[in-house]
């Protein structure tokens, strides 16, 4: 297992971008001590690791550089599926599997992280935001009062991970029936069905007859 | 006169009543998803015209319907509010399941919110499969419900015991006439 | 003369004035009324629970989740080349654009980029998907406002798109064409001309629809002023697409952004509308028909040769990283957050898409709208409920 290399401003060989090389300066300015990591990928994006505690601060510091688009926010679940694809016989135990975790771009310390875009309109300069959610309160501050279109933003995330937004006017069930249980998207939640009757794995990728090997790759 | 739910309607009675039956059908469409646009497209554009075939779409609610078509995928959250409304149809009434979704779950078969076909809730006539399938399909459908409906027995659906035919059909005169066979 | 003497009719008209005295100083309860989930004027299972005072709208909230399907959680067990059949349903009327920005984020992780030909085609498959989606919300934005006929005129002048799109991928909806590193097929012999044929008609269509809904002055009565949404409300709630280019915003992702497609090598405008009201939402989504039209046939002229696919392996692993890439599609803005982990599926997709912003605005927007007019600024907003649900 590879670790994911920390992030770092990539400026060695990989091909300059001034634009974004400023926006993230200007970030980090604004943001100050928020900041826990960030990472540039040249020609791609931006990404801001910033604290739980300062969460809506930061989400205020970004809007008031200019970034008032609000794109969409959620969050990553980054420990590995113990059901893995999906495919296991049912009848056999459970074959072992990786459970460690890893996080992605710029970083991070928790099985959560709350993910969220903000855009700069008139432009294609945007920034994706990053925070680690704590493991035992599970709770975040909402950005609401901030950017108005987070309302039901937050209210999937909740429902879907369990996270709790501390200040949202009204966290309750948007696309599940009210009695659901559990929070789907969070790896440990099951997919019934497949359990039961497991899917029968890549049957496809055998060439078509009177195909030879110049067959393009599914 | 307790001809039909006695069971003693003569054949040829019988036969006309469901001519009749089978081609002043009024549709209801419970369009849900993907397959809905092709519902549409089947019954209210020009091209693939339903009523030459003796069915009109669009009535007034469902209490006027004859026959509905579920197409699109039928979620739990939106199953009660398929039972109620076919609980709202009069007898004698047909349900054309049309599409994956509807018929077993399709491409969402491991979901956990999405109803693994809707002959959980509602019994079914006719399957069309498909994703989704042509309007020319579900016109296939159509004109085998009708069949269906040739051979019903009337005196069984009016005792409640829903589709069922008056004598099984012969399958290799029928294939011989040139006609599909409508499997029970 | 009358058929009632004076006094009858003093006391008639004295009672009358008391009864009216009467409802004056009466309260009005409340009532809920609850359009949807199934109901004619909603682009499918949309619940909407409205409070209403009188015919005023007090309170009201969309009721979301009667198509939700769960793609974010099924994406995570299936491969990269199921993910994009799945995720063709999204949003049903325009399917081929739901696969093009998700195919883009896995060769960004990959490294790759397809051939010049694969873009030119791809964006020419988007944009008849656009076409496609909006020439039925121009049909739909009749039916829904009354005007039953621009319903049939849409359905026939879709047919033909349908048709190309057919005669290309095999599928009229649902095509499943893209592949990471090109297309899976070249176009076929004579698709090009048939395609000039349509985009003329489909022109036509464009005048026809104008004539029948714009011009007429109940459509016009019934849309200009309903429903108006201000600029900085508007990016606040990420409003996309026609929405907030009717609200005069001038952003379109397909000129302001750089991604391996052929919009910046054609010739087209992007057309904005100052008042942000319904009448401009509508206004504005005619006219991208049109210039989707002008683009198609600016495209087709330029096509360059070479294969549709680059040399990628059988069986694709793409390798770790997180990408983003969203697009220019006929609802707004959707884009894809795809996190992988060395695999041959995605380990997590989060699937950004436009109506679910469009529709979070309506509990803001619906305060105080009359109740015919809910079904006005719903048309008008133009969401499907794919797009919503996922």
């Amino acid at each position: 297992m590879e670790v994911f290399p920390l992030s770092q401003t990539d400026t060695t060989e990989a091909p300059r971008d001034e634009r974004r090389e400023g926006e993230l300066a200007a970030l980090l300015a604004a943001l100050g001590g928020n900041v826990a990591d960030s990472l540039l990928k040249p020609n791609d994006d931006i990404w801001v690791r910033v604290t739980a505690e300062t969460w809506r601060a930061s989400a205020e510091a970004i809007k008031s550089l200019g970034y008032t688009y609000f794109c969409f926010l959620s969050a990553i679940d980054w420990m590995p599926s113990p059901f893995g694809k999906g495919e296991d016989d049912p009848t056999q135990p459970a074959p072992e599997r990786k459970t460690d975790i890893v996080q992605g771009y710029a970083g991070g310390e928790t099985r959560f992280q709350l993910l969220a875009r903000f855009v700069k309109p008139f432009s294609s300069s945007g920034v994706n935001v990053k925070c680690d959610v704590p493991a035992d309160s599970l709770t975040v501050e909402s950005i609401v009062p901030v950017f108005a279109g987070a309302n039901w933003h937050e209210r999937e995330t909740w429902e879907m991970f369990g996270i709790n937004f501390a200040g949202h006017p009204d966290l309750r069930h948007i696309y599940l029936p009210q009695d659901f249980e559990g929070h789907p998207l969070r790896k440990d939640f099951p997919l019934l069905a497949r359990i039961v009757k497991p899917w029968p794995g890549i049957v496809d990728v055998e060439p078509l007859p009177g195909d030879d090997s110049e067959e393009d790759g599914e | 006169m307790g001809l039909v739910d006695r069971g003693r309607l003569p054949k040829p009675l019988t036969s006309l009543f469901n001519l009749g039956r089978s081609y002043s059908m009024w549709v209801y469409q419970w369009g849900l998803a993907c397959c809905a646009i092709e519902m549409g497209a089947a019954f209210g554009s020009p091209r693939y015209d339903v009523m030459r075939l003796g069915v009109i779409p669009l009535p007034a609610s469902p209490r006027q319907a004859d026959l509905v078509v579920i197409s699109g995928t039928v979620t739990d959250k939106m199953a009660p509010a398929i039972k109620r409304l076919y609980e709202q149809m009069p007898e004698p009434k047909y349900v054309i399941s049309m599409g994956s979704c509807a018929n077993c779950g399709g491409p969402y078969w491991d979901s956990y919110s999405v109803t693994k076909g809707v002959d959980q809730i509602i019994p079914v006539d006719v399957y069309v499969p498909g994703c989704p399938p042509r309007p020319e399909a579900l016109l296939e459908g159509v004109v085998l419900l009708q069949q269906r409906i040739k051979n019903e027995d009337m005196g069984a659906r009016w005792r409640g015991e829903g589709t069922v035919a008056m004598s099984a059909i012969d399958g290799e005169a029928a294939e011989r006439g040139g006609v599909p066979v409508v499997a029970n | 003369m009358s058929l009632l003497g004076d006094r009858q009719q003093l006391s008639y008209i004295a009672a009358q004035a008391a009864d009216a005295r009467v409802n004056v100083e009466l309260e009005t309860e409340g009532m809920t009324l609850n359009i949807g989930p199934q109901h004619p004027a909603t682009h499918g299972t949309l619940r909407i629970i409205a409070r209403l005072d009188g015919e005023q709208v007090v309170w009201a909230e969309p009721s979301a989740g009667y198509m939700h399907r769960g793609y974010e959680k099924l994406t995570e067990v299936r491969t990269f080349p199921q993910v994009t059949a799945l995720v063709n349903r999204i949003d049903w009327l325009g399917s081929f654009a739901n696969e093009v920005p998700f195919i883009l984020a896995a060769e960004k992780l990959m490294g790759v980029e397809a051939t010049p030909r694969a873009q030119h085609i791809r964006t020419i498959l988007f944009e008849l998907s656009r076409i496609a989606n909006v020439s039925l919300f121009l049909g739909d934005l009749g039916v829904q406002l009354g005007a039953v006929t621009p319903v049939f005129f849409a359905f026939r002048d879709r047919e033909y798109v349908l048709n190309l799109i057919e005669a290309a991928t095999g599928g009229r909806f649902h095509p499943n064409f893209d592949r990471i590193g090109g297309l899976k097929d070249d176009l076929p012999a004579g698709f090009i001309d048939e395609t000039r044929n349509v985009m003329k008609k489909l022109r036509g269509f464009c005048d026809e629809m104008e004539d029948l809904l714009f011009g007429n002055e109940i459509f016009q009565s019934r849309t200009r002023g309903i429903g108006v949404i201000p600029k900085d409300v508007a990016l606040q709630y990420g409003l996309s697409g026609a929405n907030l280019r009717a609200s005069g915003v001038d952003w379109d992702l397909r000129r302001d952004q750089s991604l391996p497609m052929a919009w910046d090598k054609v010739d087209w405008k992007v057309i904005t509308h100052p008042d942000g009201d319904s009448f401009a939402r509508c206004w504005v989504r005619l006219q991208e028909v049109r210039e989707s039209t002008r683009i198609v046939d600016q495209l087709l002229d330029t096509i360059p040769s070479g294969p549709v696919m680059v040399k990628v392996p059988k069986i694709i692993k793409v390798p770790e990283g997180e990408a983003w890439v969203s697009t220019e599609n006929p609802l707004g803005e959707m884009g894809y957050y795809v996190v992988s982990q060395n695999d041959q599926g995605p380990f997590r997709v989060k699937i950004r898409s436009a109506s679910f912003n469009n529709i979070s605005i309506v509990p803001w927007l619906l305060k105080g709208v009359y109740v015919p007019d809910i079904i006005t600024i719903l048309a008008s907003l133009y969401f499907i409920l794919g797009d919503i649900d996922r």
